[in-house]
């Protein structure tokens, strides 16, 4: 009797009977191995998708799934680019399907698709549309209510954007008050306000202060560069924030910006021209690279230390080198690669808004990709994950506990070796 | 010693060019066709448009035509079969039967382009039930429709809402006997997707394919313009029943990339159809006795380095007479054959 309850007919006599417009198609139930599926395809969906801006490179997959190894999403889940068009084409909904916040744009899929479909134009557009609808995970929806209300997704407070300076050996001059530099430092939020990253931000003001480079800071007028919200899809703060970060370059006529965050640096080279931002913008290892026989670092650090390619600094903006070239040159580090690396790097699993779907992710991965490139990293025997993404420090120490690795992996950015080596 | 004229049969698209050039380089040729007008499968069957260039088929058919009637070096000869031969390389007498009668003409050499036939799809089986449903059409019934600007279920002559083409039908398949590709369906479907496209905005197009064979430039200039600006849905796997429900036609398949079985209703269902050996071909290769490979084209001798030459000195081949080939395809090679056949003419003249 159990077993029969178990069973309910008319579910059965539901599914199985099927009018389709106006036609009956029902069939056997279990006919097959698999029971029978009867769908209709739905070009509407992916004409819903290209309709948008952003949007129309969707249409042009082919199916070739070139996409569908170099996802990092589908080594820990079951996801790409080529599944998610099918899933669209078969009724899904991308508006209103988990598909839409799973990609961190990390473009390596861009890289080897050979029909330009660009999630970095997808995601965001349909995104927009998802987020006006109310369609957005909850823990996404309070980073956007606290970059529109704090000017950073933590919700700390404006007021002490800069008060991680208090613990810098060097003073940190504030544009506010030095009024004109060489060099404005966005210093950005995780760098400001982690306890992880003001330690990196600590170490590169001691650099700066080292090679005397003539710069400045913001402090409380700084607000986030918000290029992770744009692309999680609050287009609209992102143009809020850039609008306010513009203002403020312009008043201190900011020609050069140095920049801790390779989102920053995606934001202010790719984003804010179109909206009347005229300016350079390095990042920080591309900075320093050439520089580092200046600071005379003498100690021998004896460290096996291997190195995470941010997706910002490399796939979107090109440089694999300079931060190679810093660790090279720190004596006693024995750099090796991981095997994804370079153009093929893993994805930490921070960008397009992942830094903050930790919660919404794992309903749909097997593992963080945080731990899956930390797992990796541990593979290569190294003492030292060196990273140079503020996303990153925090992400990949946090996987380090939860993949048990404790005492075999530490996490440190580049800038905290070199400062170590300098005695 | 006089210059024989050179016989070209066919006066198809690789005939014609064949024709025209043989007379561009100053030499004779008799030019036989067996219908009473020039222009081959593409007039016969109603071409609407060229694959890839979108050419309006029947105005670069008469064109071809026009150029080889206007040309005094051009012996046309429509109405006009050939019944019998005799002799060798550089001096053939073939004896031609029209009409006005009986009449033998002296070649120095021979240009077979009888092209090909488009496959039967009831032939073999009636999994696709292209004579049981009035709305199972092939490439070829839709190239006539797409002619007319007019493209309709033929059961009530409505527009249809959604339709697809099933690629391969009598391609690639070792039990129908046609191992081969057909080279040219895959391209045609997509341009025919992309002309009911244009003609019905509304309706829902889809291909179902095992893998779509777009070669060279045909990839960018079809292919990926139906999928990308016209909107046409490419489904990996082939559907192998077809049934009727109420007034639609129900296509049953596996979606393979899904794999998944799927079954999907229908207005139009059209079956890319492919190349066969024609009539013409099998008699022109008994008379002339030239072999014929095991899918009854005509066996190219040469390799890869002479693609037109035959079993017979003398005898040349091209267009799809050979094999399955595109119109690219057939004018180049009617080139190439024109070519040989005038340098066999020549070289006989020479020696005297």
């Amino acid at each position: 009797m159990a077993s029969k309850q178990n069973v309910e007919p008319e579910r059965i006599h539901e599914k199985e009977h099927v009018i389709q417009e106006g036609m009956d198609i029902s069939g056997h139930w279990n006919r097959m191995f698999e029971q029978r599926v009867i769908w209709d395809y739905t070009p509407e969906l992916i004409e819903k998708v290209t309709d948008v801006a952003g949007g129309e490179s969707f249409g042009a997959c082919y199916q070739c799934a070139q996409c569908v190894p170099v996802c990092p999403v589908n080594i820990v889940g079951d996801y790409s680019p080529r599944r998610i068009y099918r899933r669209v084409q078969t009724g899904g909904d991308l508006f209103e399907s988990p598909d839409l916040w799973q990609c961190t744009t990390c473009m390596n899929c861009l890289r080897v698709c050979p029909k330009e479909v660009d999630m970095m134009q997808i995601m965001p557009a349909v995104r927009e549309q998802a987020v006006l609808n109310g369609y957005v995970p909850d823990e996404l929806q309070e980073v956007f209510r606290n970059t529109a209300d704090y000017g950073n997704p933590m919700g700390e407070s404006p007021k002490k954007r800069h008060a991680w300076t208090k613990k810098a050996a060097a003073d940190v001059p504030l544009m506010k008050d030095k009024k004109k530099a060489d060099y404005l430092w966005f210093v950005e939020c995780y760098p400001s306000y982690h306890p992880r990253g003001i330690e990196a931000s600590v170490a590169l003001a001691h650099v700066f202060d080292l090679l005397k480079v003539d710069y400045a800071i913001l402090g409380p007028e700084e607000k986030c560069s918000c290029d992770s919200q744009r692309l999680a899809g609050e287009v609209g703060l992102f143009e809020e924030c850039a609008e306010h970060n513009l203002k403020v370059f312009k008043r201190y006529k900011v020609r050069k910006v140095l920049v801790t965050d390779p989102h920053a640096l995606n934001a202010f080279r790719k984003e804010y021209p179109a909206l009347g931002g005229k300016f350079e913008t390095i990042h920080y290892t591309t900075f320093l690279a050439d520089r580092m026989d200046e600071l005379g670092m003498t100690k021998e650090l004896g460290l096996k230390v291997t190195f995470h390619d941010p997706c910002y600094l490399g796939r979107h903006n090109g440089e694999y080198d300079a931060p190679r070239k810093m660790l090279q040159s720190i004596p006693g580090v024995e750099l090796v690669e991981m095997g994804r690396c370079r153009e093929n790097s893993y994805c930490c699993g921070g960008g397009g808004g992942g830094m903050w779907l930790d919660g919404f992710m794992s309903d749909h991965v097997t593992m963080r990709l945080s731990e899956r490139r930390v797992i990796e990293a541990v593979e290569t025997g190294s003492d030292v994950l060196a990273v140079c993404c503020p996303y990153e420090v925090s992400r990949f120490e946090d996987a380090v506990k939860s993949t048990g690795n404790e005492g075999k992996l530490v996490v440190k950015d580049i800038i905290e070796l070199v400062v170590e080596a300098l005695g | 010693m006089v210059e024989l004229p050179v016989l070209v049969i066919g006066g198809g698209p690789a005939g014609m060019e064949a024709a025209r050039g043989i007379a561009d380089i100053g030499y004779r040729c008799v030019l036989v066709e067996k219908r009473m007008v020039l222009g081959g499968t593409p007039e016969l069957a109603n071409y609407a448009a060229l694959t890839p260039d979108f050419r309006d088929a029947g105005e670069a058919m008469a064109e071809m035509a026009k150029a080889v009637q206007d040309d005094e070096q051009v012996d046309v000869r429509i109405g006009t079969t050939v019944r019998d031969v005799s002799g060798a390389a550089g001096g053939f007498e073939v004896s031609l039967k029209s009409g006005t009668g009986n009449e033998t003409v002296k070649a120095g050499a021979v240009v077979i382009a009888t092209g090909f036939q488009h496959f039967d799809p009831g032939r073999e089986t009636q999994q696709y039930g292209y004579y049981e449903y009035d709305d199972v059409l092939t490439l070829v019934d839709l190239e006539k429709m797409l002619r007319e600007k007019k493209v309709v279920r033929p059961s009530n002559g409505e527009p249809p809402k959604r339709m697809c083409f099933i690629q391969c039908v009598g391609s690639r398949d070792r039990q129908i006997g046609n191992e081969y590709c057909s080279k040219v369906c895959c391209g045609v479907a997509a341009k025919e997707s992309i002309e009911v496209r244009q003609l019905l905005p509304d309706c829902k197009v889809f291909i179902f394919y095992i893998d779509m064979r777009m070669y060279g430039y045909w990839e960018n200039e079809i292919y990926w313009p139906s999928q990308e600006k016209y909107k046409v849905n490419y489904i990996k796997g082939i559907a192998t029943d077809i049934r009727k429900k109420g007034d639609k036609l129900i296509v049953r398949g596996e979606d393979t990339t899904m794999g998944r079985p799927m079954e999907v209703p229908m207005d139009l269902v059209v079956l890319s159809v492919g190349m066969e050996a024609s009539s013409g071909t099998k008699e022109m290769a008994e008379i002339f006795g030239v072999e014929l490979n095991k899918y009854k084209f005509i066996e190219t001798t040469g390799g890869a380095l002479n693609t037109v030459a035959t079993s017979v000195e003398g005898v040349f081949a091209c267009g799809a007479a050979t094999g399955p080939a595109d119109i690219e395809d057939s004018i180049s090679s009617a080139s190439a054959a024109a070519m040989k056949a005038v340098s066999i003419v020549r070289k006989k003249a020479l020696a005297g």
